[in-house]
């Protein structure tokens, strides 16, 4: 008898196992909602939870310090304008990516795979948006007029000036959020509906009753369900394209030597969804040892992952290598200054830290073994989460440094508020995620149980194949797991 | 505290009649809403004061407060019409008074624009001489001075409160008889009835000694003058007559009382016409703003430029230590000058030693110059006596008393006469003076002087004419002007400075006395000119040998921004920036790149200075251009005395100054390993910015200069230096359909020297506020107009640039340049900047929200955003967590604040925090004269209608205040759709050219480019290259 | 074990279109009453505060009908139409009740040369620089801002002076221009139709060619 392959690439006619160990729905739900509906959560959850409480409350201080005393509390100056703020809300924008991508547009692509981690992926999205737009809602210089931004009839008959960027940002950014959240909460309808059917108090029976829509499974419901579900997504997937697009226009508009380029917005979608699965695999690796959901998300979920980053990290490689051409081939004295400035000026060391952590570092992801070893995934998309922060203040901070006139010529230093302020977002960004993963279901149950063999309406029973096919794949799973 | 103790009420009647003949007939009419900034109507605290002072200013006060506060509905408000209204006066109107103030023994003339009774900006005296309409920084900041919250404010007497009149009765009783042992030392004046004070006091006191004493006075000058002529000459320059000028480290362009009429007559000569202009050969140690300008220039130690000036032939005798590059240079010089005839112009600077300004009034002679471009007058001075002499009489007890009228010797005395200390020691001592200065600290007596712009006074021009200064308000504490304090002195009757001066003006005269009502309005008192030309006495000095030091030397400069120390606690002085090295809020050793570089040193390393005994610590500065192994020390800074702006501010050099080293001084200096932070408005000269690159090579787009020689060849050679590529827009460009006017404005670059009258003459009239030396090291400076200064160096020959060859210094002021494709506008979401149809790119402050998106997209960087209320904010360095001054939760009475509120221009909007302000072309004074001009078109008859259906403005109708500033008549603004306006004919020029063009941006400013005329016509600009 | 689930109850379908009602009607109301609240039309219009001299615009503008431009005497020339001083009322009243109550604060400003306080109540922000001049000199009446003040006992304010109210006019000046004579003539043109009002306005717009800026920099500096 013969042993079948794990692997997709030998033989293309069988697919490996998804979900190992788990031959009954019933197993799969217990899994996922152990870490729910255990009496208390792990001491490490309370840990984790009081540091970024702590931190979330930092931020909050500092924005009122922010707001009470002035813009001048952090280091933006004459040239230097926009310093931390945006940079951060670049940043987290683009953390916000993966989300959409993998619900939406992997949905469409029928890829299996994203069940596993669409749920939490999503949940990032939110939670990182949210993140972000509270940068330039703080960073302007009088936060009490922000409304100003919206196309509010007042009694001063003066509308925005809808040729601006930041404009299209508040449309782009609150259109994705909007959407984000919709399909994110949609998805967790008929997983809702289990929790509530499943928990033991009153408060939390109703709670989830409440958020559940009275879902009670019937064959209409998924009918509907299913339905919206495919309208959302066909609805988010434009969107992701769209916003960090948009985001960059705020450069690529400008004039200013170093931003004002045609190549942004592809360059910004790659990098964004190059961020954003790097944050969800930082933040799916330790979820799964925590959370026990190893069987979910398995290593081949991980490997689809660093293959993505591979490729969405050498795009960028690319768009950094064109911009220099494209600097150099202009013969534009100011454009092909601002790049050689950003390689070898005073900026130099962001410029090529950003360079190792972003084109670099995803290559080892060409090695099998850098795929399949968890302690090196986890090290590159820490780093590659660092790497695309330093590419956002690359992109404001030495472009802006140095711009045509070396009279106003400045360098730009961020003060302790900055620090503390961007710290703080991460304290709201994980607040917020670990009291989902402890609150809500953190995997998409419904889909997953759809993905398992015995969702097959065709399949009766277990093919001999695919009993080989798992117990291969479990013992697979099980030596990688050492 | 009382503000009428000062004057006897009698006085005060006169002083308000006399004000409202003054008024002055060519008021520009202003329709603004008179409005008065926060709690301005508390500025003096008790009630009796506020009554007071509500009397001084009737009309309205509408509390403007810091401006942009949003919210609906905002305090009760009052408003507080005139009991009596004044005749001629409308409120809301400014009105316009001819005044003049004594700088260095010389009257500025000067027109002082009244809102309401609040003077709040000072311009120049079309009817004076030497302003012309013009003036330099130190005029336009003094109307901060005059509303300083640390000024001396009331009489004390060993420290204790005391009043005048008790001052009156101590000096009748306790002044010794015939003023025995009395030294009274003075600021040299040129007001004759100061002069008439001292004669009477000196008759009642023959045996007291009088002292005309300044730390910057030209002694050597005077005493070679003295030895020439006889008698106390001063020559009187004009540059208009020269085509070929000498320069002996003598900086005419830069600061002091004569820079606005020396930069006037240059800038005329360097007006082409016919293919010529004039030339300037300049020898210096530091690099100076006259160095910048220079046509040929070499630096070098002062030893050297003693060298130079040996006899009257020019010779180098004793120049042993030129490069043969310098004396091949020194013998094109000598053969210029002598092809120019009797349009030859030597000066020397106050650092020479008295033989080598005999030998400049010889060579102007022998040149046939007097009387063309020299001329002489004789001064009043009265001194009997040094001040070594009356210290070397208080050491030895022959001084008893001395009687300091303004002035600080206490601070600036020579060192080694350690005049504080002799001083203290002294039973009588009595100082007048506007602050509570080092000297009245160390005086029994204190007498707070009141500002000029509170008393009448006195004096003469430049070129001898004598002008009239009125008061524009009421003594706000008090005070007295020298004159009067004198006057009590000299135990005369009337006291009051009003009739002091009338009667010197004319003894007869009663206050209706036409010629003095024409005397007053004018501010000057036409023809009264005394220039001479007085024989030579051919003897050489005695002691013409000079021995020449060598090795490090010292050399002493007054400042550009604080003077002698006498600006030092005006923050708009403190926070200009130095036109060649940007350096603000401080003083620094400016040397050589190549001396650094020997000592190991950069910018902002601590030197220790040795000159003798005595011994500084300061930063130092590489300038490009300065003689290797000078060291340029700017006096003024480093003051005790603790004024809430200078307080901390730089270095005191006077210890290393002393009588035998007035200017210069052997020097050890090392390093001493420490740094400090100076804050400089632009980065490091540049050369070492990612490989000297960046700005080496697109300077020649930015900054466009050539030689005469180009010009003549080509007058369109500006052009050519760049590509410009056709570039169009995204969006359809604006086309102004229907605009009535179409503002621009051009800046020669040619004739502009960097003197900085317009930074500050804006910061006057936008209420611009000072950030404090914190905010400019972190780039947070909020000039709306700032002065851009870039050196151009020799390449190395390997892809560098070699900071020690300086080819050329641009000075380039910049402002918005109100492009019609502007960039700012653009991406502002919320529309707080656009356009209005005369093409002004507006800034609306209460519209905007403080995205900052206007700046990083503005390819000038002019504009500014208020990162802080600053305005609230403490000037000092340190301003806590909150960033606010503490009196600020403070009631108003803290004084300060409102105090300084007082010169807020009513017209502009005093902005609040968080947001961009940027130059509006003043559009404050634009509206002005449109609303006036378009009533007054209305009223016409039909005819005149339909001749002038446009509404034109006339040209020179609307100055900005850069432009009514400039001394050079560099700017120029104007109507474009006018084609016969000046700016337009500029516009015109070939020799004009758009900065950044190539960005497509239609900048309504536009540069006529620089034309230098360097000895061999074809070679670049030359610089200081040196040994 | 677990809880019977939380299912809605079918009387909640009895909810729904009440929710949906509620939903759709609540924003709308919130938005209508802040947007009324906070405009100047309720926060401004009517402010009538005490002044320090019950002065009646009434008896002096409309009884005995003195033009406005006798004691706002500026107004034709500068931007503001000052206050007059206590001077111009002593030129009748030295005469007329020189012994009334309410008059004492005149009299005592007189004496002293201290000025009455009176309380503004046409107040616009600092930034916004309204000019008196450009306005009158070119056949705006006062009326058009102030209202009938010669029918007014106590002045109150009688527009709401916001920006959206001030571009009203600049975009549409028909009708409100008249013969610059007739500017203080506050009770003319009531009689006419709306039609000849607009005509006249618009004769005298294109006599001074009129055409009113709508630039941010005409009221903004």
């Amino acid at each position: 008898m013969t042993t079948i392959p794990v692997n997709t690439g030998e033989d293309p006619r069988q697919r490996p196992q998804l979900i190992l160990h788990h031959s009954d729905f019933g197993s799969v739900t217990n899994a996922i909602l152990r870490g729910n509906e255990s009496p208390k959560p792990p001491k490490s959850w309370y840990f984790a939870l009081a540091i970024s409480f702590s931190l979330m409350s930092m931020l909050g201080a500092m924005i009122g310090y922010l707001i009470f005393t002035g813009v001048g509390v952090w280091g933006n100056n004459n040239p230097v304008a926009w310093g931390y703020p945006i940079v951060n809300f670049v940043f987290w924008v683009g953390i916000g990516h993966a989300g959409t991508l993998i619900s939406a547009i992997l949905f469409l692509f029928r890829q299996k795979w994203r069940t596993a981690i669409n749920r939490f992926a999503e949940a990032m999205t939110i939670f990182a948006v949210i993140c972000a737009g509270t940068f330039p809602g703080i960073h302007i210089g009088r936060v009490w007029l922000a409304y100003w931004l919206f196309p509010i009839p007042n009694q001063m008959d003066m509308w925005p000036q809808f040729r601006s960027p930041l404009l299209w940002d508040v449309f782009a950014v609150g259109t994705y959020f909007t959407v984000s959240l919709l399909f994110w909460y949609l998805g967790m309808i008929p997983d809702l509906a289990t929790m509530r059917d499943r928990t033991t108090t009153k408060v939390k029976a109703i709670a989830y009753g409440l958020l559940s829509l009275g879902w009670r499974g019937s064959m209409r419901h998924w009918h509907r369900y299913e339905r919206a579900y495919l309208l959302l997504a066909a609805l988010a997937t434009p969107l992701v394209l769209s916003v960090h697009s948009v985001v960059s226009f705020d450069f690529a508009v400008a004039q200013l030597p170093g931003w004002h380029t045609t190549i942004f917005p592809p360059y910004f979608v790659a990098g964004a969804i190059f961020s954003g699965f790097a944050m969800v695999m930082t933040l799916a690796i330790p979820a799964r040892e925590l959370w026990g959901l190893k069987d979910f998300i398995t290593m081949r979920h991980l490997e689809n992952m660093c293959k993505v980053i591979l490729l969405t990290g050498s795009m960028v490689g690319y768009a950094y290598s064109m911009e220099f051409f494209i600097a150099w081939y202009s013969g534009e004295i100011y454009e092909s200054f601002a790049f050689v400035n950003r390689a070898f000026g005073p900026y130099a060391w962001a410029y090529w830290i950003m360079v190792s952590c972003n084109v670099i570092t995803p290559q080892i992801f060409w090695f099998k073994k850098a795929r399949n070893s968890i302690a090196i995934m986890f090290a590159a998309s820490l780093l590659v989460n660092v790497g695309m922060w330093f590419e956002r203040f690359v992109i404001v901070v030495t472009s802006l440094a140095n711009d045509f006139l070396p009279s106003s010529w400045g360098m730009y230093e961020p003060t302790w508020v900055d620090v503390a302020t961007f710290l703080g977002s991460f304290g709201l960004f994980m607040t917020f995620f670990l009291l989902f993963i402890r609150y809500l279901p953190v995997l998409a149950i419904a889909e997953i149980k759809g993905i398992m063999p015995q969702a097959d309406p065709h399949g009766h029973g277990h093919s001999y194949y695919e009993m080989e096919g798992e117990t291969a794949a479990s013992a697979k799973a099980a030596e990688d797991d050492e | 505290m009382s503000s009428v103790n000062g004057l006897n009420t009698d006085n005060e009647r006169k002083w308000w009649r006399s004000l409202d003949e003054a008024v002055s007939p060519n008021e520009v009419h202003s329709n603004e809403m008179d409005e008065f900034p926060e709690g301005s109507g508390e500025l003096l605290t008790t009630g009796d004061d506020r009554r007071h002072f509500l009397k001084i200013m009737g009309a309205s006060m509408a509390l403007a407060g810091l401006g942009l506060s949003g919210c609906r509905r905002w305090p009760k408000e009052h408003i507080v019409p005139y009991a009596h209204r004044p005749e001629g006066t409308m409120p809301g109107i400014p009105e316009h008074y001819a005044s003049c103030f004594e700088f260095e023994g010389t009257a500025q003339g000067v027109l002082v624009t009244s809102n309401d009774g609040r003077p709040t900006k000072i311009e120049g005296n079309p009817m004076h001489p030497d302003s012309k309409g013009a003036s330099d920084a130190f005029t336009q900041a003094e109307i901060l001075d005059l509303y300083d919250p640390d000024r001396s404010k009331k009489v004390t007497y060993g420290g204790d409160d005391s009043s005048v009149n008790s001052f009156k009765e101590w000096t009748s009783s306790y002044l010794p008889d015939k003023g025995k042992g009395i030294a009274v030392i003075v600021s040299p004046s040129s007001s004759p009835t100061f002069h008439r004070m001292r004669r009477a006091f000196m008759k009642k006191n023959p045996q007291a000694l009088w002292v005309e004493y300044a730390p910057l006075a030209n002694t050597n000058e005077r005493k070679a003058l003295l030895h020439a002529f006889g008698g106390n000459w001063v020559p009187v320059y004009d540059f208009s007559q020269a085509t070929t000028i000498l320069s002996l480290d003598a900086d005419f362009l830069g600061a002091g009382p004569l820079q606005v009429p020396n930069t006037r007559g240059w800038a005329e000569g360097r007006k082409v016409d016919n293919g010529t202009m004039s030339r300037l050969w300049m020898v210096e140690s530091g690099l100076s703003v006259t160095g910048s300008k220079a046509d040929e220039r070499q630096a070098m130690r002062p030893a050297d430029i003693l060298a130079l000036l040996q006899d009257e032939q020019i010779s180098l005798n004793g120049a042993g230590s030129l490069t043969d590059e310098q004396v091949q240079w020194v013998e094109k010089m000598k053969v210029d000058l002598n092809q120019a005839g009797n349009h030859v112009l030597v000066i020397a600077g106050a650092s020479q030693p008295p033989i080598v300004h005999y030998l400049t009034a010889r060579l102007n002679e022998l040149f046939g110059s007097v009387g063309t471009t020299v001329s002489y007058r004789q001064v009043d001075d009265g001194s009997n006596a040094t001040i070594e002499d009356s210290v070397a009489g208080m050491k030895d007890g022959s001084i008893k008393g001395a009687i300091i009228i303004d002035g600080n010797p206490a601070y600036d005395a020579p060192s080694e006469l350690d005049f504080a200390t002799a001083l203290n020691a002294l039973p009588i001592s009595v100082h007048l003076s506007y602050y509570n200065n080092e000297t009245s600290q160390a005086c029994k007596w204190h007498l707070n002087k009141s500002h000029w712009l509170e008393s009448w006074s006195d004096g003469r021009s430049a070129n001898g004419t004598t002008c009239i200064g009125q008061p524009l308000i009421e003594p706000l504490f008090g005070g007295l002007s020298p004159a009067e304090f004198l006057a009590i002195l000299a135990g005369e009757e009337i006291t009051d400075s009003h009739t002091l001066v009338r009667t010197t003006f004319n003894p007869k005269a009663d206050k209706w006395n036409p010629s003095w009502r024409t005397a007053i309005h004018d501010g000057v008192v036409a023809n009264t000119a005394t220039l001479e030309a007085p024989p030579v006495n051919r003897k050489m000095m005695p002691d013409s040998t000079v021995a020449a030091e060598r090795g490090m030397s010292v050399v002493f400069t007054p400042s550009a921004a604080v003077w002698d120390g006498r600006f030092a606690n005006n923050g708009w002085m403190q926070e200009l920036p130095d036109t060649i090295t940007k350096l603000t809020w401080d003083n620094a050793a400016l040397l050589s790149p190549a001396t650094a570089e020997q000592l190991g040193v950069a910018q902002g390393d601590m030197l220790q200075i040795a000159v003798g005994s005595n011994n500084i610590q300061i930063a130092a500065l590489p300038v490009p251009g300065t003689a290797d192994d000078c060291f340029i020390l700017p006096l003024g800074y480093g003051r005790k005395f603790e004024g809430r702006v200078c307080s901390g501010a730089g270095v005191d050099v006077n210890p290393l100054r002393s009588t035998k080293h007035r200017w210069t001084a052997t020097a050890t200096v090392s390093a001493t390993g420490e740094t400090y932070k100076l804050a400089t408005t632009q980065m490091h000269f540049g050369v070492n910015t990612t490989p000297g690159k960046g700005t080496q090579e697109r300077l020649p787009l930015l900054y466009r200069e050539g030689t005469l020689e180009q010009y003549n060849a080509d007058h369109g050679f500006p052009q050519h230096v760049g590509h410009v590529p056709h570039s169009l827009s995204i969006y359809e460009e604006r086309q102004f359909e229907g605009a009535q006017y179409k503002w621009g404005m051009s800046i020669d670059l040619s004739t502009c020297t960097g003197c900085n009258a317009c930074v500050a003459a804006c910061h006057a009239e936008n209420n611009i506020p000072i950030v404090g030396k914190d905010q400019v090291l972190m780039g947070r400076e909020m000039h709306w107009l700032r002065i851009d200064r870039y050196f151009a160096f020799e390449s190395d020959g390997h892809g560098g640039y070699d900071g020690n060859k300086l080819t050329s210094v641009a000075i380039q002021p910049l402002t918005c340049h109100h492009c019609e494709n502007a960039p700012c506008e653009e991406v502002c979401p919320v529309a707080a900047t656009v356009h209005d149809i005369d093409g002004l790119n507006v800034m609306v402050y209460n519209r905007c929200v403080g995205t900052r998106y206007c700046s990083n997209n503005c390819p000038f960087k002019v504009r500014r955003f208020n990162y802080f209320d600053y305005f609230r904010r403490d000037p000092l360095r340190s301003t806590g967590m909150l960033q606010v001054q503490p009196d600020y939760y403070v009631k108003a009475q803290s004084g300060g604040k409102t105090l300084r509120a007082m010169q807020f221009n009513p017209e502009v909007t005093v902005r609040m925090r968080g947001v961009m302000e940027k130059c509006t072309y003043c559009t404050q004074r634009i509206q002005r004269v449109k609303i006036a001009t378009k009533n007054a078109w209305v009223k016409k008859s039909d005819a005149q209608k339909a001749a002038d259906p446009r509404v034109a403005i006339a040209d020179g109708a609307i100055v900005t205040a850069c432009e009514q500033a400039c001394p050079a008549g560099a700017i120029v603004f104007g109507d474009l759709m006018d084609t016969k306006s000046r700016v337009s004919t500029l516009h015109a020029e070939q020799r004009s050219y758009e900065m950044l063009e190539e960005l497509n941006l239609k900048a309504r400013t536009k540069y006529l480019a620089r034309l230098t005329n360097p000895i061999d016509g074809a070679t670049a600009p030359a610089g200081g290259s040196h040994s | 074990m677990t809880q019977q689930r939380f299912i809605f109850p079918r009387w909640t379908n009895l909810a729904l279109p009440l929710i949906a009602v509620v939903g759709a009607t609540a924003p709308l109301y919130v938005a209508v009453v802040v947007a009324y609240g906070f405009s100047p039309q309720s926060t401004d219009v009517g402010y009538m505060p005490e002044q320090p001299i019950p002065f009646s615009h009434r008896v002096h503008a409309g009884e005995l009908g003195i033009d406005c431009r006798y004691c706002h005497n500026t107004v034709e020339h500068t931007a503001h139409a000052a206050v007059p001083p206590t001077e111009t009322c002593m030129n009748c009243h030295s005469q007329i009740h020189p012994e009334s109550e309410n008059l004492q604060p005149l009299f005592e400003s007189y004496e002293t040369g201290m000025p009455i306080e009176w309380v503004r109540v046409h107040d616009l922000p600092q930034y916004a620089y309204f000019n008196h001049s450009a306005h009158v000199t070119r056949g705006v009446s006062c009326v058009e801002c102030h209202g009938r003040v010669d029918t007014m006992e106590v002045v109150y304010q009688h527009e709401t002076l916001s920006m959206g109210w001030c571009l009203n006019c600049h975009r549409n000046p028909d009708p409100h221009v008249r013969n610059p004579s007739l500017v203080t003539q506050l009770e003319w043109g009531l009689d006419m139709s709306a039609a000849d009002r607009i005509a006249d306005s618009a004769s005298w717009r294109s006599f001074n060619n009129l055409n009113p800026s709508q630039d941010c920099s005409t009221c903004h500096r």
